[in-house]
């Protein structure tokens, strides 16, 4: 039983990695949308972001997996849960990212623009390479809600470790072992992103000197 | 450095509206090669907002720019600045702010060194050479490997004016560089600035130093409410003001 759980864990990992990295880098459109110059753009950011925001992650990955398929898009259920969870994952990464934007000095903004550089530059050589160590811990600590979030995936027929546990609780009715493995094997993938987010915390602290 | 004929940089009937807010009304200036302009005024005159006009960090509401051959005319019915524009604009005009803007997460050299590789194509090798040379020049070449956080605010400007430098611009525009400064320190810049303007540099410097304005300047500017009240060489404006604007704005700042 413990082997054919653990065997779903692959499918936990690889939604939780996929769906990250989609949110990671939606989530810098979300955040530029957020601070745009124009209302407009703005607006639209926000009320995307609040749209997604409000509705249950589950209601979203049905809409996704039943209501696309309904219109002619059938997707499998593991692409519909990284799909789903990669959208969810890019509003909240996204509003991440704004935070730390808020608390970067405007004058390096205006003295990258100043030197004629381009938006590409300013974003990967001025504004990432800073955010990340303020935004790296809350990423982590975003990436582990998303990492329980993906059991959600078993209602729409991942067989990742849920799924798996729910599967044999019916079959072999030891419901509370298997169920005790799938808690054991989430609290055995957090530790490494508890140290991973302790660490960035600290380095964030670390890093250079202000004045 | 002979002084030119043509205008080198002109400003043209800079409009600025913000909303309802009339920030410059037809504000018209040029500078010719090798020249010295000062802009004085009042606090909230919008001297700020017009040099961050002229390398389009604020997009002017109308008017014409342009910078050797470079023109471009902003308003109604005239197509927005491309990015290729923007950028040849903005790495002929260096800007040096007030806060000095230093990049905290690189070093003195790389921050002098990024927008050589990136905007101008030039290769590690080359951009770090003149980048020493700009440190010397400022006198700085002992901080090349620090971060800016480890600098006083006298160097990090001193830096700032080195990565401006480091882009070959046609002009220099200042805004107030000394005034987040002690008076000190303050001098220290206005000595370097005073060096550069004796190499030829064009500069154009929004400040409240009378003396900077006064023995370097070719021309001062003031600028009140939103328009150029009054120009002309430093002494006679500073001695024989016209305007009434410009005799009260003076008088409170020299009974400093
Ligand atoms: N982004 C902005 N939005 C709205 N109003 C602005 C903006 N920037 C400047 N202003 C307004 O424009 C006017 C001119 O400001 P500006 O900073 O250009 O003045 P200044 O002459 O540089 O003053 P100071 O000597 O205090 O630096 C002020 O009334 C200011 O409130
Ligand atoms: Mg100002």
């Amino acid at each position: 039983m413990i082997g054919y759980i653990l065997q779903g864990m692959i499918w936990t990992v690889v939604i939780t990695l996929s769906s990250f990295a989609i949110g990671a880098v939606i989530g810098v459109a979300v955040a530029g949308a957020r601070t745009a110059p124009f209302l407009i753009v703005r607006g639209i950011g926000r009320v995307w972001v609040e749209i997604i925001r409000s509705v249950p992650p589950l209601v979203w990955l049905f809409v996704v997996f039943f209501g696309l398929a309904e219109v002619g898009l059938r997707l499998t259920p593991l692409q519909a849960a990284i799909f789903t969870f990669g959208i969810i994952a890019s509003v909240y990464l996204g509003e991440i990212y704004r935070g730390g934007l808020a608390t970067l000095d405007r004058g390096q903004i205006e003295a990258a623009r100043a030197l004629g550089l381009g938006s590409f530059d300013l974003l990967t050589k001025i504004i990432a390479p800073q955010i990340f160590r303020t935004v790296s811990p809350s990423m982590v600590t975003y990436g582990m809600g998303l990492m329980k979030d993906s059991a959600l995936a078993s209602t729409i027929g991942v067989v990742e470790m849920t799924f798996r546990a729910s599967q044999q609780a019916q079959t072999t009715g030891q419901g509370l072992a298997a169920f005790a493995i799938v808690g054991a094997a989430y609290l055995l993938l957090s530790i490494p992103l508890g140290v991973l987010a302790r660490r960035a915390d600290t380095k964030s602290r670390l890093k250079y000197v202000v004045n | 450095m002979t002084k030119g004929e043509l205008p080198y940089l002109s400003a043209k009937n800079i409009v600025k509206d913000f909303g309802d807010n009339r920030v410059l009304d037809d504000v018209s200036i040029e500078i010719h090669s090798g020249d010295v302009i000062s802009i004085i005024g009042p606090s909230g005159a919008g001297k700020s907002t017009f040099l961050r006009c002229i390398n389009l960090l604020e997009t002017p509401t109308s008017g014409v720019l342009s910078i050797g051959d470079f023109q471009i005319e902003i308003g109604e019915g005239h197509r927005r600045a491309s990015k290729k524009e923007l950028s040849t604009l903005r790495r002929n005009a260096g800007m040096v702010f007030q806060s000095f803007n230093l990049f905290p997460h690189l070093t003195v050299l790389e921050n002098i060194s990024l927008a050589q590789r990136r905007v101008l194509g030039r290769d590690k090798e080359e951009a770090r050479a003149r980048s020493m040379e700009l440190l010397d020049r400022v006198g700085l070449k002992d901080k090349a490997d620090q971060y800016p956080g480890r600098c006083s605010g006298g160097q990090q400007q001193r830096v700032a004016i080195a990565r401006s430098l480091s882009l070959d611009p046609m002009v220099m525009l200042f805004d107030e560089p000394t005034s987040s400064l002690d008076p000190e320190v303050g001098a220290e810049i206005l000595a370097v600035m005073r060096e550069l303007a004796n190499d030829g540099m064009t500069m154009m410097v929004v400040t409240h130093e009378m003396g900077f304005a006064k023995e370097v300047g070719d021309r001062v500017y003031v600028m009140v409410d939103g328009r150029i009240v009054e120009s002309g060489p430093p002494a006679q404006v500073m001695s024989e003001p016209e305007h009434p604007r410009t005799k009260q704005f003076l008088s409170a700042v020299m009974g400093r």
